[in-house]
């Protein structure tokens, strides 16, 4: 059952053409390409501070490229205009790394927000798909409470839950399941399985947690400083004979790379305050 | 979305055809909830049959009859859901909370 | 400097843009937010501002009679408070207090946000931050002003009756009088248009140095400082703009 705003003439949801990011002269970025197709879940992998939630940002039209192309549906994100960006962004779901909950506001509320916004639907209507979708994270009955009285791992799901308020045709999770307790982190894999069968959902997860990348991806990528060194489906990832890629498959500890005389440069270079 | 009434014995039967989503579903949820007060018939039944697509909010308004229904002491029962419909419902854990049949004939039996 | 009151007025517009236009154009005002935002602004700075602009009258009785005394003109204290209160210094206090209790707020309620990633948050739902949060502080700063500055006025007002009462032979029925025939309607009206414009200008640094806040949580704290700091010298710079323009072109 493909949700029926489907792009007849194409099958790819997003597509990255030499995506260069910067934050300030710093570029994070260095120029990525890849494709999601509409329905395939794909996997983001990394170290931290490859730059996973860049990307995402970038992705979603929170961070300006300095270079290259995004193109979301077929249009390109550069030169759409607000209401056509606003009609995308009406599609599509987000749940932060940080879980970014409206603090001034209830769990409810934050899930309902969008709902409120953007359709006439009845409050009592709300209030229902508000439970339903707090009830699919695990979080059923928690609708009173405010960000502030959850744990960090409650956050985190209520934040999913927020993502999904819309019924989204794109969904992008920033590791999702970090710091949650294994058995809850089962459920979030268990329901992002469900949402890409049961709405034909586009999702793109940053995650750690190997078990559930193979679980629930399609397709993988895995960004190393900014580059992305290996993409592929899980198999093709699990052969990939790369040492990087191998090191963070077999968790294995990072090797001491740097020669010593870089090492003994880094430690005695003369000190410059980066300018704010 | 479009609804059509047709009368069945005992029974007022729904038949909705297209997509039950955000722009639709107030619609939807305004049938059902005024089909469940007026009570012209004991029973009402909604055919999904022709129901492409349905969202949450769909369900939500589902929901709303449902409990309306309860509250009006009305039998309410759903027909013809698609893979999909059910496995929407299936999600909000709500696939025995509804009384479903798969065809017409059943529900009425 | 420029670039910087630029950027406040592009806020402003966009913020009376969600206000006045957008609901014509099918995106509703969410009229709960600010009437919120009115209370808050408003009714809950009532107790401060009654007392502060109280005192401020009384001490611009004691000071004007002492002037006055010398040329015998006690009897003008009245006047003098009255004019001053409703020309410079009801519309101009009320903006202060506001400032530190609500231009401050908005800017810590805001930079939060945006430490938070809740701005980011509301963008990616197609939500846009000013519509959803500068345009309802808008409307409550410019429905609320006017209305404190009015009190403010008549606090002052009540303030120097005190001493009229005590130290200059009025009766208090005498002094109000007095003080009601002192004021023409452009008093009262060239206050209230200022502090419509204080009410701006506040909402807008508040918000936009909110909305500027970098990351962590000690740039919230930068943030509020710069918002107060920066309105109080914003609107003493509009207060003078507006004082000329009303001397020198209306000759008011
Ligand atoms: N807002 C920002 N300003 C400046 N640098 C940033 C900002 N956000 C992230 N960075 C830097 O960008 C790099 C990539 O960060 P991020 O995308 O968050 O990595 P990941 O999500 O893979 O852990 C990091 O080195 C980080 O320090
Ligand atoms: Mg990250």
């Amino acid at each position: 059952m493909p949700n029926p705003i489907a792009n007849a003439d194409s099958d790819v949801m997003i597509s990255l053409h030499d995506l260069r990011v910067s934050y300030g002269d710093r570029e994070i970025l260095h120029g990525v390409n890849m494709e999601v197709k509409r329905g395939e879940t794909l996997v983001i992998l990394g170290g931290s501070g490859s730059g996973k939630s860049t990307l995402l940002r970038t992705l979603v039209g929170l961070e300006k490229p300095s270079s290259g192309e995004i193109w979301l549906k077929g249009k390109n994100l550069a030169s759409i205009s607000d209401d056509d960006l606003d009609e995308i962004r009406r599609k599509m779901g987000m749940s932060f790394q940080s879980g970014a909950l409206f603090g001034s506001m209830t769990v409810g509320e934050n899930v309902g927000l969008p709902l409120r916004e953007h359709t006439k639907l009845e409050d009592s209507t709300i209030e229902i798909m508000t439970r339903l979708k707090l009830e699919q994270v695990g979080l059923g009955g928690f609708e009173d409470y405010f960000p502030a009285q959850l744990s960090g791992g409650m956050k985190k799901r209520a934040a999913v839950a927020r993502a999904l308020s819309m019924d989204p045709e794109i969904l992008f999770f920033d590791e999702p399941s970090a710091g949650l307790d294994p058995i809850i982190a089962a459920g979030i894999d268990q329901l992002i399985l469900e949402l890409k069968q049961a709405f034909h959902m586009t999702i793109i997860v940053v995650t750690h947690e190997l078990a559930s990348a193979f679980l629930i991806a399609d397709q993988m990528v895995y960004i190393d400083k900014g580059v992305i060194i290996a993409q592929g489906t899980p198999a093709e990832m699990k052969a990939n004979p790369l040492p990087r890629v191998r090191q963070f498959f077999d968790r294995v500890a990072e090797p001491e790379v740097e020669q010593e005389m870089d090492y003994l440069q880094m430690l005695t270079a003369t000190h410059r305050r980066p300018n704010r | 979305m479009k609804i059509v009434e047709r009368f069945v014995g005992e029974a007022t039967i729904l038949d909705i055809t297209g997509d039950i989503d955000l722009s639709s579903s107030p619609d939807l949820r305004k049938v059902l909830l005024r089909e469940l007060k007026e009570k012209r018939t004991p029973r009402v039944i909604v055919n999904l049959i022709a129901v492409r697509y349905i969202d949450s909010s769909g369900v939500a308004s589902l929901v709303e009859g449902l409990k309306a229904s309860r509250d009006t002491g009305m039998r309410f029962a759903l027909v013809g859901l698609s893979k999909g419909a059910r496995e929407v419902l299936q999600l909000s854990r709500l696939i025995k909370i509804f009384e479903i049949h798969d065809n017409e004939e059943q529900a009425l039996a | 400097m420029l670039a910087y009151v630029g950027a406040l007025a592009r806020l402003t517009s966009q913020a009376a843009y969600y206000a006045f236009v957008g609901p014509f154009r099918g995106r509703p005002l969410r009229l709960g937010r600010a009437f919120s935002q009115a209370m808050e602004v408003g009714v809950r700075a009532l107790p401060v501002l009654s007392l502060i602009t109280f005192f401020i009258g009384l001490i611009l009785a004691i000071q004007g009679a002492y002037e006055l005394k010398k040329f015998g003109a006690i009897h003008f204290v009245a006047d003098a408070v009255a004019i001053t209160m409703t020309r410079e210094l009801g519309p101009l206090i009320t903006a202060i207090v506001v400032i530190g209790r609500s231009g401050s707020a908005f800017a810590a309620e805001i930079g939060t946000m945006k430490v938070n990633e809740e701005i980011d948050a509301l963008e990616t739902m197609a939500i846009s931050p000013v519509q959803f949060l500068v345009t309802p502080k808008f409307l409550a700063m410019i429905l609320m002003l006017p209305c404190l500055t009015i009190w403010a006025n008549f606090m002052g007002i009540l303030g120097g009756s005190l001493f009229g009462v005590l130290k200059a032979d009025f009766t208090f029925v005498e002094y109000m009088r007095a003080s009601v025939s002192a004021l023409f309607m452009r008093d009262i009206v060239t206050g209230l248009i200022k502090s419509v414009m204080f009410g701006m200008t506040i909402t807008a640094v508040g918000c936009s140095e909110g909305l500027a806040t970098g990351q962590g949580a000690e740039s919230v704290g930068k943030s509020t400082t710069a918002a107060v700091v920066m309105s109080i010298f914003l609107v003493v710079v509009v207060d003078l703009i507006f004082t000329s323009l009303f001397f020198f072109a209306g000759g008011i």
